[in-house]
């Protein structure tokens, strides 16, 4: 199972990506063997937290999702951390010419799935959805997933380190450029009338 | 060694140094700022240290006095070294800096005073106005008539994206500054209600998209192949970019003014012209990505490469960011939160000051003929800054997103949800997060200031001979 890897990569990510390395994931043992799973915490956490805990702005009353708006919410939040863990990788697959590696894209996949681990288990907050304690406790868990995610790119990728800096910082822009697009889109959605409905 | 076959260096030394000083400053101004608007007992009841005297002095620093002696110094010093000959004038580039210095200390005196136009990024008044025209002129004078007097036939192309800048700097600043004085310190605009609006932000848009665009990428198109050592990764591209650039640009002003008295149609072309202008920005960013790509192997001895591929990858993602922001849809939520302050200052503190600390570390040590004092420092000074920008942009994401979305809440019987001091109150802990993310990048500074300070001590200057082209 992928958590022995996920404690190996927490305590030392080096030997963890050396572990992963090693296990050539295909395509569908990644999604299967870790993201399908992963992605769930964040987004039960994120239903819970909307529908039962709920959130105070500016000492307000207290504001909650009707449970039908929120379901959907959390699934179409399943699905685009899913589809972004595929996306990265498929970035990760094709920048990875310019930057002298060739690896299949079970291997690309597998790099993007278990850097995200940190943001996965970090989304479990969202139960609490108090948005300044999840920036300020997301903040350094991001710092982390960026951390492991330069130690993973020259050993998942089979590049000297210093290609390696140079890779995952582009792929760090490719990441912010991806987070901005799905603020976009959010706004877009929201502003054409799929605003989530309140209890009231 | 006679003056016509050395560089005129004492004029970019001059710059450099004073990019330095002025981004210290700035930035100080910045920080007290968001210290004001996280805690604003700090406005003291004193009305020449209101946070809306000291903002447009923030900005005017940071942008004119720190990027302008940045763009001054650095384009100098290319426009001599890739035309093989001193500057056009002695006597011209001196009155621009000492111009330029005067502009600066006048705006110190006269914003914290209350003086100002109210035109943002053009808040002086009309006398500091004429000055800033005169100074640009010859600017364009000296620049231009370097280009001129070249040894080489070919123009290389940081040159174009500087004379474009400085040119098209000119025209906004002239047309925009019209305006009629009934006293020594007020004017009023040429312009009535909503075409002062449009030629405004005709103006403030371009000033992003030539001042601090066109200027940087002419900085990029140098120091970043010089650094890394390699030629430009497709000189072909950066001459389409830097057409369609300069084409699009000129168009976008209006996505400032969606939703406003301004006729749709000139909102939807601004629109539109905006999502186009990606292209031509995203070409800048993909040659200077490749360029750097290449000098891999130089990463582990070079702190300062890094400098130069954050503040790239910072520029593909804030011009991806302002298309997106210009949407209709999208401006509705996001205008007038700090949604776009964050944007503005991931372009800011990501692109425009991380690419001219990477340039200053290019350039003092040679303008002094010293080595880098501490490379371990420019580590340092790399790490703190990108934890500031990453505190700062988070920070304004989701209150500027949390703002819009509560403004526009509306209860089942119409009226709205919350008041405006409540969303207020809701900013108080970003406020708090963007403070701190401020205050790192500008530590980071202070610490490269330092560096700077140990390079340059003591140092003796040798006037650099020209050499002869290499054809």
């Amino acid at each position: 199972m992928s958590f022995s890897y996920v404690l190996k990569l927490f305590i030392h990510p080096s030997v963890g990506w050396a572990a992963i390395h090693a296990r050539r994931y295909s395509v569908a043992g990644v999604f299967i063997g870790h993201t399908l799973l992963f992605a769930l915490i964040p987004a039960v956490a994120g239903y819970i937290g909307t529908t039962q805990v709920g959130w105070q702005v500016a000492d307000g009353e207290v504001i909650r999702l009707t449970g039908a708006s929120a379901g959907n919410i959390a699934l179409l939040y399943y699905l685009a951390m899913v589809a972004g863990v595929a996306t990265v990788g498929a970035a990760i697959h094709w920048m990875g010419k310019t930057y002298g590696a060739d690896q299949p894209i079970g291997q690309c996949i597998a790099l993007a799935s278990f850097s995200a681990t940190p943001l996965f288990l970090i989304g479990a907050l969202q139960a609490y959805p108090v948005l300044w304690l999840n920036l300020v406790a997301g903040l350094p868990v991001l710092a982390f997933t960026t951390y492991i995610f330069f130690t993973g790119v020259p050993i998942m990728m089979e590049i000297p380190q210093e290609r390696g800096f140079l890779f995952s910082s582009a792929m760090l822009a490719f990441g912010l450029v991806t987070l901005v697009a799905m603020l976009a889109v959010t706004a877009l959605l929201w502003g054409t009338g799929f605003a989530p409905s309140f209890t009231s | 060694m006679a003056q016509a076959h050395t560089y005129n260096d004492k004029v970019v030394r001059q710059f450099a140094v004073m990019t330095i000083v002025w981004g210290i400053v700035g930035m100080s101004v910045g920080v007290f700022i968001a210290a004001q608007l996280a805690w604003p007992v700090l406005n003291f009841d004193t009305p020449w240290i209101t946070f809306s005297r000291l903002r447009p002095l923030h900005t005017n620093a940071v942008i004119f006095a720190f990027g302008g002696s940045a763009l001054f110094a650095s384009s100098y010093y290319v426009v001599q070294r890739t035309c093989h000959v001193r500057l056009f004038s002695d006597r011209l580039a001196a009155f621009t800096f000492w111009g330029w210095q005067l502009v600066i200390l006048l705006a110190a005196i006269t914003l914290p005073l209350g003086i100002t136009t109210t035109k943002e990024y053009a808040e002086l008044e009309w006398p500091i106005d004429l000055l800033i025209a005169a100074v640009w002129i010859v600017y364009a004078v000296v620049f231009l008539g370097t280009i001129v007097k070249r040894r080489v036939k070919h123009i290389y192309v940081a040159n174009w994206f500087f004379a474009a800048f400085i040119l098209a700097v000119a025209a906004l600043h002239i047309v925009n500054s019209a305006a009629l004085p009934v006293s020594l310190w007020k004017s009023y605009s040429a312009y009535a209600g909503v075409q002062d609006a449009m030629v405004q932000w005709w103006y403030g848009h371009n000033a992003v998209g030539f001042f601090l665009t066109a200027g940087f990428l002419g900085m990029m198109y140098y120091f970043v192949p010089k650094q890394a050592n390699r030629p430009v990764y497709s000189y072909r591209l950066s001459i389409v970019h830097f057409w369609a650039l300069t084409f699009t640009y000129i168009w976008a002003g209006p996505h400032h003014l969606h939703y406003t008295a301004l006729p749709d149609w000139a909102q939807s072309l601004g629109m539109v012209m905006s999502i186009i202008l990606l292209a031509p920005s995203w070409g800048g960013m993909i040659n200077g990505i490749m360029t750097l790509s290449g000098a891999w192997e130089k990463l582990r001895t070079d702190p300062v490469l890094r400098f130069l591929i954050v503040s790239v990858s910072f520029y593909g993602m804030s011009t991806f960011e302002g298309p997106m922001m210009a949407i209709k849809t999208v401006n509705a939520l996001s205008h007038y939160t700090d949604w776009t302050i964050g944007h503005v200052h991931s372009g800011a503190l990501g692109w425009v000051a991380l690419i001219s600390f990477g340039t200053m570390y290019y350039l003092i040590p040679r303008l002094f003929g010293r080595e880098l004092y501490s490379l371990r420092l420019v580590e340092v000074h790399f790490w703190i800054a990108m934890t500031g920008i990453v505190l700062y942009i988070t920070a304004m994401w989701v209150s500027g997103i949390m703002q819009g979305l509560m403004w526009r809440a509306v209860n089942t019987d119409g009226t709205l949800t919350y008041s405006f001091v409540e969303s207020v109150q809701a900013m108080h802990p970003f406020y708090i997060i963007r403070f701190l993310g401020g205050l790192l990048f500008l530590s980071g500074a202070i610490v490269m200031a330092y560096n700077l300070w140990k390079t340059v001590a003591g140092a003796k200057t040798a006037p650099a001979a020209i050499p002869a082209p290499a054809h």
